[in-house]
């Protein structure tokens, strides 16, 4: 079954298996995500969700089935190119006290895949990195060490440096899991905005927790025991 | 003069070693660079045999099975400590059967004794260029490719995820630990080769926790260990590759030891001074948790009688390690 153009995300009967383990963590898996939509991801702890984002994104391979991310197969030597259009935030993403990058050298390494030492960062960086520092509060931290800063704050961090490699599609992985209500409000929005500004881009994000996004979500997947119990479009 | 050249070349082996083993560990590919050590030797006992240039044949032998390794990890579905550990076995296998095999002319050449136990007169002028060689193309690579190379050092999935070909970066490093694997492996030995690569890096991680330093340190103290490894040697008689992994040995326990007395007296400095990097927070039994920003620890240390307390924890601990060495 050939990819349909203008899906950001399909899975066709994908089940992934870790290495080691019994049963597979998640099951004979189908889905399409076209772009331009906000898509959330809910479910219990344990259900898979992270599994699934993963395989989207292509760091998991399906033991059956296959996965396409922008239309190309994740099995594909390509994915690294197709992987340039995408930004990810993990969910386990804090670093310890002793980690020396400043904040905004990680910001900078978000735009590391497709330069050597001699290329200038892009002309929108530096405006950009401004715009995001600021609304989410991190601007007065840049320079300093990521390690020193607290769980929320490195979380913003990384969410600037999803957002300035301007992806069409952005993965979030529980994304206001360190967050505060106002803060979850504002990145929420950032997404919301986001999307509606860069034509075409999709956001897919994994919560458990956060009820506000699924105002403005478009698709929300709910999946269960490894398996998508249901599916349910908005728009 | 004489010394010049083996001085040279310890110096040398030992920067090199300390500097590509500081991303062996950071790339989190010790167990595949352990194979290639191993892949090396096996390389050399086949060449001594069958009477090839064991220089040459030992780098082609460690560039092919870095090369094997850094496909076969990438492609197969079973875990690459295992995929390490079977080729481990298998080539050290074949340097032992190949030893074993071969005629008694080999068994009684100076140059058997070079590739177990290593050599201060393997080391020439030839050897030293190709590691300068090696040193100076690894360090281009790293300028030229230190966005990727930063982000891999940041966070490895991360930057998988953005699409940097980590796989790709993981296996040049792989190639450039092999060729240097190869041309120091009559210095130190075959068995020995790898103790360069790691105890020089594991000190460093105990002596700093700051990245940069470690980078730095790691270099240094490779060739101070094989500068000193080589006097020992040469003073008492000893093969030099077992006086550097010996040395090496030794600095990685004394900084091992400075690392926990160094975690000892900030704690305790800490306690006496309530401005200090950490705090004091419950009283149990005689006994007081610490939280300590520096090391990263939550441990437990004897109450000095003056000591100010207060009560519950910061939040952070909840992210530390909790390490009771004193407990």
């Amino acid at each position: 079954m050939q990819p349909i153009r203008g899906e950001a995300v399909r899975l066709e009967n994908v089940w992934i298996t870790y290495s080691g383990a019994g049963k597979p963590a998640i099951r004979n898996i189908n889905l399409s995500i076209p772009f331009g939509v906000l898509t959330l991801i809910r479910g219990p702890n344990g259900a898979g969700k992270t599994t699934l984002i993963e395989t989207c994104l292509g760091l998991l391979k399906p033991i059956k089935g296959n996965a396409y991310l922008l239309g190309v197969n994740t099995k594909d030597e390509r994915i690294f190119e197709v992987r340039r259009k995408c930004s990810y935030v993990p969910q386990d993403f804090m670093k310890p006290p002793y980690e020396h990058y400043t904040a905004k050298k990680v910001i900078e390494m978000g735009l590391s895949s497709n330069r050597v030492i001699t290329d200038p960062l892009p002309d929108y960086f530096q405006y950009e990195l401004e715009f995001y520092a600021k609304e989410l509060d991190v601007l007065s931290l840049l320079e300093k060490p990521i390690g020193i800063l607290s769980g929320g704050q490195q979380q913003k961090v990384f969410i600037v440096r999803a957002l300035i490699r301007r992806p069409k599609l952005l993965f979030l992985d529980e994304p206001f899991s360190s967050l505060d209500k106002e803060s979850r409000e504002k990145v929420t929005e950032i997404v919301v905005n986001y999307i509606k500004k860069h034509r075409g881009s999709s956001a897919i994000i994994v919560s458990h927790s956060f009820s506000k996004i699924e105002e403005y979500a478009d698709i929300i997947v709910t999946i269960n025991d490894g398996v998508i119990t249901d599916i349910r479009f908005q728009r | 003069m004489l010394l010049m050249i083996p001085l040279l070349g310890a110096l040398l082996s030992g920067f090199i070693c300390g500097m590509l083993g500081y991303y062996v560990q950071r790339y989190g590919v010790t167990t595949l660079s352990f194979t290639i050590a191993h892949s090396a030797l096996a390389g050399a006992a086949i060449s001594l045999v069958l009477g090839f240039n064991t220089t040459l044949f030992t780098l082609f032998f460690a560039v092919a099975s870095a090369l094997l390794i850094g496909y076969l990890t990438s492609k197969s579905p079973i875990r690459r400590e295992l995929i390490c550990m079977g080729l481990f076995s298998l080539l050290n296998a074949v340097a032992i059967l190949m030893l074993y095999m071969s005629s008694t002319n080999v068994l009684s050449t100076v140059q058997l004794s070079t590739i177990l136990w290593g050599s201060v007169l393997a080391i020439t002028c030839e050897k030293i260029i190709a590691i300068v060689t090696i040193a100076a193309t690894f360090l281009v690579y790293a300028v030229i490719f230190k966005p990727q190379i930063d982000a891999i050092l940041f966070d490895q999935k991360l930057a998988e995820a953005e699409g940097v070909n980590v796989k790709l970066h993981s296996t040049i490093l792989l190639l450039f630990v092999g060729s240097a694997i190869a041309i120091i492996l009559r210095i130190t030995g075959g068995f020995l080769v790898f103790s360069l690569l790691y105890n020089p890096v594991a000190s460093a991680l105990l002596l700093s926790k700051r990245a940069n330093i470690q980078q730095l340190i790691s270099p240094i103290l490779g060739s101070s260990v094989a500068i000193a490894g080589l006097f020992a040697s040469f003073m008492y008689n000893l093969p030099v590759g077992a006086s550097i992994a010996l040395l090496s040995s030794v600095t990685l326990l004394l900084s091992y030891v400075s690392r926990v007395t160094i975690n000892y007296m900030l704690a305790q400095r800490s306690v006496r001074s309530k401005e200090g990097i950490g705090e004091a927070f419950t009283v149990h039994l005689n006994r007081v948790l610490i939280y300590q920003n520096v090391s990263d620890t939550v441990r437990f240390i004897t109450v000095p009688a003056e000591l100010p307390t207060g009560t519950g924890l910061p939040s952070e601990t909840q992210r530390s390690p909790i390490n009771l060495l004193d407990s």
